[in-house]
């Protein structure tokens, strides 16, 4: 629906994957989080990680994003064959990375207007924040998120319910129209209409745009209105299985254990 | 006995235990540093009454030299207060609105001292069911600068009342001694980056039932600024409203200084009070200090209560807002435009809230180069 020609044209003309982790090692404080990842999205796909708590999914989305706080020790990420590992994350955000935070920043005093136009200007350049082009995209975004225009006036995130943070960040990801999108846990604490209006939205700001996403979820609600075209589940760092969306169903269904049997049995 | 014979009787007897004086010792803000004496003040002030958008003042509003008294003040540091009314003599004007006075375009007094030394002692009358906002701005390069503001906010009026400090060095003393009528809704707002040393004193009484009352203030401090305020609000009335919220961000050597004094006095039944004062310090060489204190003598209150919180950038926001293309740089300097401009935006209408904005990012600017 808000497809960006640009961004488009770019991913789909590259022979590169949109994003390639490989063999990524991170840790925080000597703590190792993450024991060689490898993922690989293509130009147009949307893939999914699932895991227990603390197996290294919110990590995995704050290194891409270049959290500053985490140590990588080995490995490579690559945003359509650029290296990521050295940009700040200001320069992520601008080769095209967006993260939807699980806890959103609450920035009481910085209006949401002037943030948003900030914030596009900064990735998109000064002219993409001005004009009718904008107040368009703006006024369709919200709609379709049903947001009423008073948000623009509150602070950011400041005094927002868990399902108007969430909904906030789906609407930057409209405005910013990234490459890849990493949406962590964007459905929790949500109920089925706001998973319907975030899904929504993020079909129509990847479908068919050329972007790219990874969605990180505990559960399959989501995932029955986002289909992805492939699953990963993260157990203690190491991706253990890959598969279609019929894996989160068994998750759900069975939990993880006997996937942990599974590979002990392998191991064996 | 005259302002001057008071001053000279009392002028050594400020003492660093109390609260007001702790931190600035009433000999550093002294014209002199000699507490004996009481120095020849410059020439006059400048001073202008206009509408902030350039258009016409509406009638009933007058700026005239004179005198005003009788109204039930609150109580004031005898030292400060005896000093500026000594010095400022020549220099006493009345600011008048009449009853039912009212304006949509913020008003804006300006004060211009430019000299070595200026006092000037500012009388306020506000006429009942007044409705207006008005800016006290004082600017100029003077090396001292004292202004004692008294007067009494009529019944049932509804003032916006900002204050900025754009002062390109020296020390400023600023004493507000305002009394609040019936009913009466009063925000008063502090918005300083200027002046190399301030030492302020103000103090708010709530004299009659109804009133409502918001001290506010957006500080900014840099290099080796010494910013210290003292804020007293005084409930001498039952079914009154306070509230102080005060923000400093402090750069540089700079130091600040919030203390709070809320006094309840016996029979102010259903008062309603609160300070909160917050400081984010910008440098590992910047200190701020926040000291709330409460005398709460009447026990059938709603609430009276302070807080305070002193720290850095958070780092969490600063990633938040650079995963949203933000320089660094960028980044910081929105977070404490941010945190300035949540007190900033509880001080008057959009209109007056747009013109601080502005003022504030161009001292911001100023800061980060």
């Amino acid at each position: 629906m808000f497809k960006s020609d640009d961004i488009c044209t770019q991913v789909m003309q590259s022979k590169e994957p949109l994003l390639e982790i490989k063999n990524l090692h991170a840790g925080i404080d000597g703590n190792v989080i993450l024991n060689g990842i490898d993922i690989e999205i293509g130009p147009g796909e949307i893939h999914a990680i699932m895991g227990r708590n603390g197996s290294g999914k919110t990590t995995t989305a704050n290194i891409v994003m270049g959290h500053p706080d985490f140590d990588v020790e080995d490995g490579e990420i690559k945003l359509m064959g650029n290296d990521l590992l050295d940009l700040e994350p200001w320069e992520r955000a601008k080769e095209g990375v967006f993260l939807s935070f699980q806890y959103p920043q609450a920035v009481p005093g910085l209006q949401v207007g002037n943030f948003l136009k900030k914030s596009v200007a900064s990735i998109k350049g000064d002219e993409a924040a001005k004009g009718k082009n904008f107040r368009e995209l703006l006024k369709k975004s919200m709609k379709e998120l049903n947001m009423p225009s008073s948000f623009l006036s509150r602070y950011v995130n400041d005094g927002f319910s868990g399902g108007e943070k969430k909904r906030f960040e789906i609407l930057q990801m409209m405005l910013l129209q990234p490459k890849l999108a990493i949406l962590d846990e964007t459905d929790s604490g949500l109920d089925i209409d706001g998973i319907r209006t975030v899904a929504t939205g993020i079909n129509s700001s990847i479908r068919g745009t050329g972007s790219g996403a990874l969605i990180i979820t505990h559960y399959s609600r989501i995932l029955d209105y986002v289909k992805p075209d492939k699953i990963h589940v993260l157990i203690d760092g190491k991706i253990v299985a890959t598969g279609d969306s019929t894996l989160a169903t068994d998750l759900e269904e069975n939990g993880y254990d006997w996937l942990e049997e599974k590979i002990k049995g392998g191991d064996e | 006995m005259n302002a001057e014979t008071t001053y000279k009787k009392i002028s050594e007897t400020t003492d660093r235990a109390d609260h007001l004086w702790r931190y600035t010792p009433w000999k550093k803000v002294h014209p002199t540093g000699d507490i004996k004496k009481i120095p020849e003040m410059s020439e006059e002030v400048r001073i202008r009454l206009i509408n902030l958008d350039g258009s016409e003042l509406r009638e009933g509003i007058s700026l005239q030299r004179g005198e005003k008294i009788g109204e039930d003040l609150p109580n004031v540091d005898l030292v400060a207060t005896s000093f500026v009314k000594a010095v400022s003599e020549n220099s006493r004007w009345v600011l008048k609105t009449e009853r039912k006075f009212y304006s949509e375009t913020p008003i804006l007094l300006e004060i211009e001292a430019n000299g070595d030394m200026h006092a000037l002692e500012l009388i306020l009358d506000i006429g009942e069911m007044s409705d207006f906002e008005i800016i006290t701005m004082i600017k100029g390069n003077a090396n001292w600068i004292g202004l004692l503001r008294t007067g009494k906010i009529g019944n049932a009026s509804n003032i916006n009342d900002i204050t900025v400090g754009l002062q390109k060095k020296g020390v400023l003393l600023r004493l507000d001694s305002m009394s609040l009528g019936r009913d009466a809704n009063m925000n008063t707002g502090t918005v300083s980056s200027g002046s190399e040393r301030t030492k302020a004193d103000l103090r708010y009484k709530m004299a009659e039932r109804g009133s409502n009352l918001h001290v506010l203030g957006s500080i900014l401090s840099r290099d080796e600024m010494h910013l210290d305020y003292h804020i007293e609000i005084q409930h001498d009335a039952p079914e009154t409203f306070s509230r102080l919220s005060w923000h400093a961000a402090c750069g540089g050597k700079s130091r600040t200084i919030g203390t709070g004094m809320l006094k309840v006095a016996k029979g102010s039944i259903g008062t309603d009070a609160a300070q909160n004062f917050h400081n984010l310090l910008l440098s590992k060489d910047a200190r701020a200090d926040g000291i709330p204190e409460l005398e709460v003598s009447e026990s059938n209150v709603v609430g009276c209560g302070h807080g305070i919180a002193n720290g850095p950038i958070d780092e969490s926001q600063i990633f938040y807002l650079e995963s949203r293309g933000f320089s660094e740089s960028d980044a910081r300097s929105a977070l404490i435009a941010a945190f300035l401009n949540s007190t900033l935006t509880k001080m008057g209408s959009a209109n007056l809230h747009n013109w601080l904005s502005k003022l504030l990012t161009s001292e911001l600017d100023v800061m980060n180069k």
